[in-house]
Formats: structure tokens, sequence, C-alpha cells
């Protein structure tokens, strides 16, 4: 008999064993209609996620244009009092926020930018819908995270203990075959048969992306890509914990229940009871706190530091100097004198509001590193910490983007405060400046950080993904390695 | 070709199999009769490499089947009570499925249609699910699958158990073949007569213990009844 080349042999034994999966999976008629459910729901989120990311990206635009025109042709007034009526920016809807909406509904969408305040967002869509609608809401991110894990464990809870139970695990066992190319055959099989219903919804991501064109400026394409990976990996994470339930339980049933109990565990309970223990280990200040420490420090100068008036005196003798002058004494022009005191005092403000919000940004870092760590019960934490990340929809986003409006904020304030300095003249707080300056002013151009900065950030669950995949391999290999069939 | 050494199995203070000698020659037919509990399914076991032996060896054409547990199973084809197929799959895709995991995958479907031919599945059925065959029907797969094979050594389980006397003729007449081919066979039974018409020889096992073997050709049915009825009521 001719000799049969071992690796083409070993290639042709995956595929029968890949193809016999997928026959399985496809002539189940239990598991079509799951995976037609799941499927459906998906291209529903998708559709209602890029329609709501539509609509939403051209309002903020439409708001944006609408509130730099009014400061543009606002009627001349002094520029501090311009400063004092401010302006309003709008963050633009992230380009993969369809897929993830994150904190986007709950944190507020515009800030206003004004003199001696860092206002925090406003407009939540949040307060727009009922109670119920926080609880209904379903997003493609969130059919993936918990919905598609229940598809995998109803197309794989019974794979190895339906073979026990009908004998057919005897069979293999007799013919010698190893037990890693059973599990790398059930498992490429099952990933087969998702992807068969995850890639065209893929491929609608990326039409959609595609859709977006403008909001893909920074590194959009790079997100994705890194977002298909996260998720591709959450879900060969969940294909191998249901092959590992399977192949350690006795019977299918108990195999399913086990499986859900885990699902239930990790989706439901401990995603919940992290985000607790994050909130109890590392304390935010609440709005109110921060508000009235803020202003504490407006009134007296930052803890341990420098008293208000002498702080302020200080960076106005730092500002006479830089104008030329050696002293205040030497200052005969009394408007010159308000706008310096003007700039001094929002130096002041600037230094209290960088002290206090250096204290909430550390804050918010240590309880979100917290939660990221806290992945490590939970893959779902994982996936949904990464996903919100790279959809640009996560609290740090929304954080850094403020953090962008405040340094917008301080150039739009120092530009009117200087103009009143150098040009107020005799004529004070009566010197009004007109359309030439409002034109002059910064225009906010707000682009999202790059996908490094996204990586640096969700660095611990990054490893702990890794982290998972891996584990959740050995478990189900060594489980396979055990079966018995006697 | 089927070689057990002194092969014994105990669980515990139980004791399955006290010490086996046995050999089955190339192209030979040995049944082993016995009543449940006797050891029959414990050897059938121990030479699939399903369970370990606590003493003795099986070896399978001279190797160990605990040492060479895949050298073992590629010489050997197993056939339960119930051969256990794929449901959702046909007669065809199982037969490809599961010759490819012996190592056979160079096979082309028309060989293998040829071959449930000759186990005589009806043409209609290959392409029918599994799950709408008979218990015949699947014994006949479970054959196609040891000549698909190429199998040096048969295993049997009780496989006639359960099936109608024109499936049961059908399924002894495949198993003659198989022999006359040179394959050693050894079948787990509690079917005298057929013991008597297929075997060459029989095994009477007893408690985990090979009391009697005889030369079926040297008796005749009425006395290898009589036999195997002494042995199990002293």
């Amino acid at each position: 008999m001719a000799e049969v080349n071992p690796r083409r042999s070993r290639h042709s034994m995956l595929g029968t064993l890949i193809q016999k999966e997928l026959r399985e999976i496809s002539r189940n008629g239990s598991l079509r209609i799951v995976g037609v459910a799941v499927f459906g729901l998906l291209l529903v989120t998708l559709g209602l996620g890029l329609r709501e990311a539509r609509a939403v990206r051209a309002e903020r635009y439409a708001a944006q244009k609408v509130a730099d025109g009014h400061f543009r042709t606002q009627d001349d007034k002094n520029p501090h009092v311009a400063a004092h009526y401010g302006t309003y920016v709008f963050k633009p809807a992230g380009a993969l926020s369809f897929v993830n909406p994150g904190v986007d509904a709950f944190v507020g969408v515009s800030l206003k930018l004004e003199a001696h305040k860092r206002n925090r967002l406003e407009g939540a869509r949040a307060r727009d819908g009922t109670a119920l609608a926080r609880f209904s809401r379903l997003s493609v991110a969130s059919v993936l995270e918990l919905l598609v894990p229940i598809l995998v464990v109803a197309m794989g809870f019974a794979a190895w203990t339906a073979e026990r139970e009908r004998g057919t695990l005897r069979q293999l066992k007799s013919l010698g075959v190893e037990p890693r190319s059973l599990l790398v055959g059930k498992l490429l099989g099952l990933l087969l048969a998702l992807a068969a219903l995850l890639i065209p919804a893929f491929a609608l991501c990326v039409v959609g992306v595609s859709v977006f064109g403008g909001a893909l400026e920074v590194g959009g394409w790079g997100r994705l890509f890194a977002l298909v990976l996260v998720y591709g990996s959450y879900v060969v994470l969940w294909a191998n914990l249901t092959l590992w339930a399977s192949a350690r339980a006795k019977s299918s049933r108990g195999a399913l229940v086990t499986l859900l109990g885990i699902w239930v565990s990790v989706s439901l309970i401990v995603p919940r009871v992290a985000t607790d223990i994050a909130m109890v280990l590392s304390r935010v200040p609440s709005e109110a706190v921060l508000s009235a420490r803020v202003k504490a420090s407006l009134n007296e100068g930052v803890p341990g530091g420098t008293a208000r008036e002498a702080r302020v005196n200080e960076f106005s003798e730092k500002l006479l100097l830089q104008y030329g002058f050696k002293g205040a004494e030497t200052l005969m022009d009394a408007s010159l004198l308000n706008g310096l005191e003007l700039q001094a005092e929002a130096l002041f403000e600037n230094e209290v509001l960088d002290h206090h919000y250096a204290e909430l940004g550390a804050a918010l870092d240590r309880q979100e590193r917290l939660e990221q760590v806290l992945g490590v019960l939970s893959p779902v934490i994982v996936a949904r910490s990464l996903s919100m990340a790279l959809a640009g929809t996560d609290a740090a986003h929304h954080r850094q983007f403020s953090d962008r409006a405040e340094i917008h904020r301080r150039a739009l304030v120092d530009l009117l405060n200087r103009e009143f300095a150098e040009k107020g003249g005799t004529r004070g707080f009566d010197y009004k400046a007109g359309k030439e300056l409002w034109e002059k002013a910064p225009k906010f151009a707000y682009s999202p950080p790059a996908l490094q900065w996204v990586l640096g950030r969700q660095f611990p669950s990054l490893v702990l993904l890794v982290c998972w995949l891996v584990v959740s391999a050995l478990l189900a290999y060594r489980a396979v390695a055990r079966l018995e069939v006697a | 070709m089927l070689h057990a050494e002194g092969l014994r199995k105990q669980y515990g203070e139980v004791v399955a199999l006290h010490g086996l000698d046995l050999m089955v020659k190339e192209g030979e037919l040995f049944c082993l009769l016995g009543a449940n509990g006797a050891g029959k399914t414990t050897t059938i076991q121990l030479f699939l490499g399903f369970i370990r032996p606590s003493a003795g060896a099986a070896r399978i054409a001279g190797l160990n089947v605990v040492e060479h547990p895949l050298q073992t199973k590629a010489l050997l084809a197993y056939i339960p009570e119930n051969v256990m197929l794929y449901p959702n799959l046909t007669g065809l895709e199982n037969l490809r499925f599961f010759t490819t995991l012996a190592g056979k995958g160079e096979l082309q479907d028309t060989e293998l249609l040829s071959m449930l031919s000759r186990v005589g599945l009806a043409a209609e059925a290959v392409n029918r699910r599994v799950g709408t065959y008979s218990k015949g029907m699947r014994q006949k797969v479970g054959i196609a699958m040891a000549m698909a094979k190429n199998a040096k050594a048969l295993l049997l389980d009780e496989p006639t158990s359960g099936l109608d006397p024109k499936a049961s003729n059908e399924f002894s007449a495949l198993l003659r073949r198989l022999r006359d081919d040179g394959v050693a066979i050894l079948m787990a039974t509690h079917d005298i007569f057929r013991s008597k018409q297929d075997g060459d020889r029989v095994g009477i096992m007893k408690e985990g213990r090979l009391v009697a073997i005889h030369t079926t050709s040297e008796l005749s049915h009425a006395d290898l009844e009589r036999v195997y009825l002494d042995h199990m009521h002293h």
C-alpha cells in the first residue's frame, strides 16, 4: 500500500473534524434558530447604533456651529464680560460609538467654557429618557459581550458530553485520535460556525465606519481592528470555557447548568460587585464635594499652599515683569492694572483647578485601574473595558475631552483678558471689543487620542485578556486529555 | 494477533478479571461467552486501552497496548453493542469521518460507497442521516468502518444483541468474511447459537475467570449449551 504523507494526513484529519462539527451545528434546528436570532439582533443593533450615531454626530456638529456662530457674532462688549458669557463646546461622537455607546449617554456632551469656572459636561441623553430606557438599551457591544457567549454555550455545551452519551467518544478513542486533535477540531468547528454569523456583522461595521468617514481621522481603522481582535479573543475564550465545562461535566444537562451559572456570575454578578468594590476601595469625591473644595481653595488657596492674596500678588508681580514694569506703583493705567489682575486671578484659579482636578483624575485613574484588575474575576469586565476604550466612549475619553476643553477655555480667557489689559486704556470696564477680537478667538478642534494612548491605559485589561485566553485553553486541554470513556 | 498475558483488573477489593491468558490468531474468530459481570467487556476494554490493567499485559501483534496506544489502535477495529454514529450525518459522512480519523483519509467516496454496498447497506440509505437507521444498519456501518480501516484485529462487544434474525445472519456472514480475510476477531457475546455457528473457538468466562475453552467444530449446539450451563450452575 502507498505511504501516506503524514503532514497531508494530519491536515486531512483536522479538516474532517472541523467539517463534521460544522455539519452537526448547521443541521441542528435549535441552533439554527438561536444563531439566526443572535445574528438578527446584531444586525438590528448595528443598524440602530449607526442611525443614532449619525444623528448624534450631525446634531453635535450643528450645535457646535451654532455656538461658534453666537460667539463670533456677539455684540460689542468688554472682553472680560465676553469671557463671562463664554461659549460652548460639544464632544463629537466617536467613530465607533455605534458599536459601543459606553458612558456617552450618562456623562453629557456639552461643556460651557467661561471665566473663573471649570464646568462639567452637561446634556446627558439618559436624562431625556425614562428610567426603563437605562436598562433596556442594547448595543452591538452588549450583544457581543452578553448574548454571543450564550450562543457559544448553546453550540458547544454538549460538545463532549453528547459524544460520551451517544457512545461516539468510545468510537473515537478506539481509533487512537489524540485529544489535542479532537479539541482543536471542535474548537475550530465552533469558531467557524460563529464566524459565519459574526463576519457579515463585522463587514457591516466596516461599512458603518466607512459611512462615518471623516470621524476616523485619528486611528479609527486601527481602533476597529483592535476591537475585532478583542471580541475575537473574547469569543475564543468563551469557546474554550464551554469545551472545558463540557469535558468536565458528567452529562449535557450538567454542562449546560455549569455554563449558565458561569455566565450569570461573570456577566451579571461579578461586574456589578467589581464596580462596587472599586468604588469602596478608591473613593472619588462627588460633584458637590469637589465644587465645595474648589470654592474653598479659590477663597483661601490650595491646602498647604500659599494664601489666595499672596499667590495672586505673586502672579501679578510676574505679569508686571513680563510687561516690563518694576511694580504696581509704577503703573498709572488703571485698566492695565485691572487686566493684569484679572490675568493673575485666572492663573491662580487655574492653579487651584489643576490641583483639584489632578486629585480627581488620580482617584478616577485608581478606580478605573482597580476595575480593570478585577477583570481577573470576569472576562466580561475585560472585554467591556477594552471595547469602551477602543470605541472612545469610556470615562477616560470623556475626561480627556474635558481636559482639552479646559486648555481651550484657558487660552480663550487669556486672550480676552490680555486684550482687556492691553487695549482697555483709561476706559476700564467701559472698553468694548468687537467682531475683530471674536474672530481672533481660537477654534475648538477635538480629535480623539491615538490608539497607543488607549492601549497604554488599558494595559491591565490587555494582559488579563491574554491570561483568560491562555488559562481557558489550558483548562480545556487538560479536561479533554483526561476524558474517560469507561 | 490478540494476546492476553496474566491480564488482571481490580477495582478496589473487587477483582473483575483474574489473570486472563488468551491468544487469538490471525483468521480466527474467538467467542467469549458468559453471564453479565463475567469479565467479557473488561477484557475488551483492556485490549482497547480504555482501562489500564492491574497486572499482566494485553498485546496486539506483540505490542503492549499500554506502551504503544496509537500503534495498537491503528491495528484494531471495535464494534460495540450499539455502533454509535453521529445522527445528523449520513452513513457515508459517518464512514468518511471515522475512516479519516483512523488514518485512511486517502480513501475516495467511491471506495467507501463500495464498502457500504459490500456490507449490505441499501444504496438509498447511504446518503440518509444515521438518525433514521435501524440498529442493524448501524452495525453494518461499523463493519464497513473496520473494513475501510483494514484492521488486523476486531473486537466486538455483544454486537448482535437486539438484532432481528435476518440482520443477525447478515452480520454473522460479514464477520466470517473478515475472518476469512485473516482478521483476528474477539467477540464477547451471550449468544450460544451464534458462538457455535460463527466461532472457531469459544471461551466461557465466569466471575472474571476464563473457565473453559472449546473448539466449536468438536461440539454440537446442544453440547455447547450443556457445557455452558454446567459452568454457570457450578
